[in-house]
């Protein structure tokens, strides 16, 4: 089958994108459109793609690139009209992470991944209305889920007694 | 008048099996389910394996309680109010760990929220190992327990 | 009130823990504030069973992955095992044998029936019903014979659904001890349904009820979204394995409250029967998994990302995972359905409710403590 007849539903939402904003696309397969773009455009996007139909928010996700010292930020957000998922990706600073929210848009939902990711990679959300911690009570290390954060050293000075022999092996393990 | 005096002194730890053997035949049980072990506690409740023809029932506080289970993994969040429980109970009471994430970590052995090893909190009477353990093993590690109390053995843990 | 009387209401306000210790909730903490007995509002406490998987799994290779995936929510270890599996075989874009998607449609519809078990028994106890929960779980006992006879334990079937394919075949006489085990499902269900004149009903009916735009808006999905009157499955509108070849019903109800969550876990069963009657009689024959994996080969996963998404008892599960050309997965971020239900939804249905109705709303939303935590 021709590639153009295939993807038909895909290819009219990424037209309708396109036309509107300056921003880079891919088909993955079938139900599945990935689009990047920049920071600054995020807000703007995303209230423009809940008036097409996308109306679930599915999740929100940060990636720890340590190496391009940078977090990527990725929405999945899904349409019960078209049967679609779309997902945004943008990228921030990993030193100083802020970025505007969007519980303007889709509202609770969107809050409680907002105020989780806050508290495990210490991201910082303006015009959140909350962001308290929501699993850990009293922690006052650095965010737990940065790479940066061996879990492996922490836990053999925190949990295991070097004194005792019989505990050598848990904290020798090989990585 | 001073010997009668004198036969009534007995130790703290034969007082606490003494009193054990008259509550032998119904033990209460605290009604806390934690975590992945209870999955396998509530077919005991159940009519398969029923563990009310042993006397043993749920309660809802832990004041009238005489065994706790500690059932799987616990995260520093939640032994903080494992141990305000367990000084709650009256004396003598009974502490059980289930499962092998409470002896060594189990598998969550590098997480760095969950404790690794439940005797430097609360003390421990006895170990059932198994992930979960089966019905079965549960019922074989109450047994032993009821045999150590009749034979009038030694606790093995500080009271 | 006496007109004179020189208070204001928040005096007469005070609160209350409905807490993890208590046999109503399990594992989870509500703090209640109360204006005699009618709830002003409530705050939710979660995180007593924070591990961190997410980082866990950056550890471990994806075989390894497989046996600790099982524990992601313990009521349906097996559906959990397929969200993994799929993301690995979607990385890796192999081809999956036919018989073993056969295979894992069966024992995830199963799974899916035990788990449905256990939400009825547990909503029957916290009500004060306590014939249901006996018959319930005494019930569920046969479908955990049935899973040690297959994988080879009750609870946790040790990574059974590997990346791949299955990890064994069913044996030769299995289909048959499957149709006598759903034959007494099928008894089961007719007892349930004599039950609905007694103390069920009056609970339940009126309880808790969630309009659609506020579901949509609070983010709530699987049989919560039915109930409420949105007509909508993923095993229906974003196919996966073979459900697109099998023919089956979505049902749906329109007022919801809790009587009506309640009238959808039973005829989910019934579908769920009807699928793996289908799927045992069309199976074909053939390899279980792929055939170089046998010999313990090295898997490397390549450079890309996936999202997947699945219809598991409770809602949407979804596992988002990135490769990057070494052996251990990247960043492998798991959606579970139960934190939106139990912080935005549960607070937003305990307002202004009365303090007997708690257990009724909390237990029809069929919460998982850790899927929410993971």
């Amino acid at each position: 089958m021709n590639k153009y007849l295939e993807y038909q539903k895909e290819n009219r939402i990424i037209r309708k994108i396109s036309s509107k904003f300056k921003v880079e696309v891919s088909i993955q397969r079938k139900r599945r459109v990935w689009v990047a773009v920049s920071k600054k455009d995020l807000v703007e996007i995303s209230n423009f793609i809940k008036g097409i139909g996308f109306k679930h928010l599915s999740a929100i996700s940060v990636t720890d690139l340590i190496k391009e010292k940078n977090y990527e930020l990725t929405y999945h957000v899904w349409s019960y009209q078209d049967n679609t998922l779309l997902t945004i990706k943008t990228r921030i600073n990993r030193d100083k992470p802020t970025i505007d929210s969007v519980v303007s848009i889709w509202e609770d939902n969107a809050q409680i991944h907002e105020r989780e990711l806050h508290e495990l990679f210490g991201v910082e959300f303006k015009n959140n209305p909350n962001l308290t911690p929501l699993f850990l009570e009293d922690w006052n290390n650095t965010p737990p889920f940065r790479k940066d954060f061996n879990w492996r050293d922490y836990v053999r000075d925190e949990f295991y007694n070097k004194e005792n022999k019989r505990e050598e092996p848990y904290w020798d393990a090989p990585l | 008048m001073n010997d009668m005096f004198k036969k009534q002194e007995f130790s703290d730890k034969q007082k606490k099996v003494k009193k054990l053997k008259t509550q032998m035949k119904s033990l209460w049980v605290f009604n806390w389910f934690n975590s992945c072990g209870f999955i396998e506690l509530i077919p005991l409740v159940g009519s398969r394996w029923d563990m009310e023809r042993f006397g043993m029932i749920l309660t809802s506080t832990p004041r009238h309680a005489d065994v706790l289970f500690i059932t799987g993994y616990q995260t520093i969040k939640s032994i903080k109010r494992a141990k305000r429980i367990y000084e709650q109970m009256p004396e003598p009471r009974i502490v059980i760990a289930l499962g092998s994430c409470s002896m060594t970590g189990g598998m969550y052995w590098d997480s760095y929220n969950t404790i690794k090893k439940l005797d430097n909190y609360i003390p421990v009477d006895l170990y059932i190992p198994g992930c979960p353990p089966r019905p079965e093993a549960i019922f074989e590690g109450v047994q032993k327990m009821m045999e150590y109390i009749k034979n009038n053995k030694k606790m093995v843990s500080k009271s | 009130m006496n007109p004179n009387y020189n208070t204001t209401e928040r005096e007469l306000e005070y609160s209350l823990p409905f807490g993890p210790a208590h046999p109503g909730p399990g594992n989870f903490a509500v703090k209640l504030r109360l204006d005699g007995e009618k709830v002003v509002s409530a705050k939710a406490d979660p995180g007593y069973l924070h591990r961190g998987f997410e980082k866990l799994m950056e550890y471990r290779t994806p075989i390894q992955n497989a046996v600790l995936s099982d524990r992601i929510c313990v009521f349906e270890p097996l559906n959990w095992n397929l969200v993994h599996a799929q993301a690995v075989d979607e990385l890796m874009d192999w081809n999956v044998p036919e018989r073993a998607k056969y295979i894992r449609v069966v024992m995830v519809e199963l799974s899916r029936i035990q788990s449905h078990i256990i939400w009825y028994g547990s909503m029957s106890k916290a009500i004060g019903f306590d014939t249901g929960f006996k018959l319930a779980f005494g019930y569920r006992d046969y479908i955990l014979d049935l899973f040690e006879n297959i994988t080879g334990g009750r609870v946790y079937p040790a990574g059974y659904i590997c990346p791949g394919g299955v990890r064994k075949d069913l044996g030769k006489n299995m289909p048959e001890k499957i149709r006598k085990t759903l034959n007494k499902i099928n008894d089961m269900l007719s007892k349930f349904e004599k039950f609905d004149n007694l103390s069920i009903l009056v609970r339940t009916k009126g309880v808790g009820i969630l309009p659609l735009k506020k579901a949509i808006q609070l983010g709530a999905t699987g049989p919560v979204l039915r109930a409420s009157g949105l007509k909508t499955d993923i095993r229906k509108d974003d196919p996966y394995e073979i459900y697109s070849k099998l023919d089956f019903d979505i049902p749906t109800e329109k007022l919801g409250d809790s009587y009506s969550r309640l009238l959808i876990l039973r005829r989910e069963v019934r579908e769920s029967i009807k699928i793996i009657n289908q799927a045992l009689n069309n199976m074909p024959k053939g390899n279980v998994i792929i055939p170089s994996l046998n010999s313990g080969t090295h898997i490397n996963l390549p450079k890309g990302e996936v999202y997947v998404r699945n219809e598991c008892s409770r809602g949407e599960g979804a596992m988002y995972m990135v490769g990057d050309g070494t052996e251990k997965p990247y960043r492998c971020k798991i959606r579970g359905p139960s934190l939106l239900h139990q912080i935005p939804v549960l607070e937003y249905l305990l307002k202004g409710s009365q303090i007997a109705d708690v257990p009724a709303i909390y237990w029809s939303l069929n919460p998982c403590p850790a899927d929410m935590d993971r």
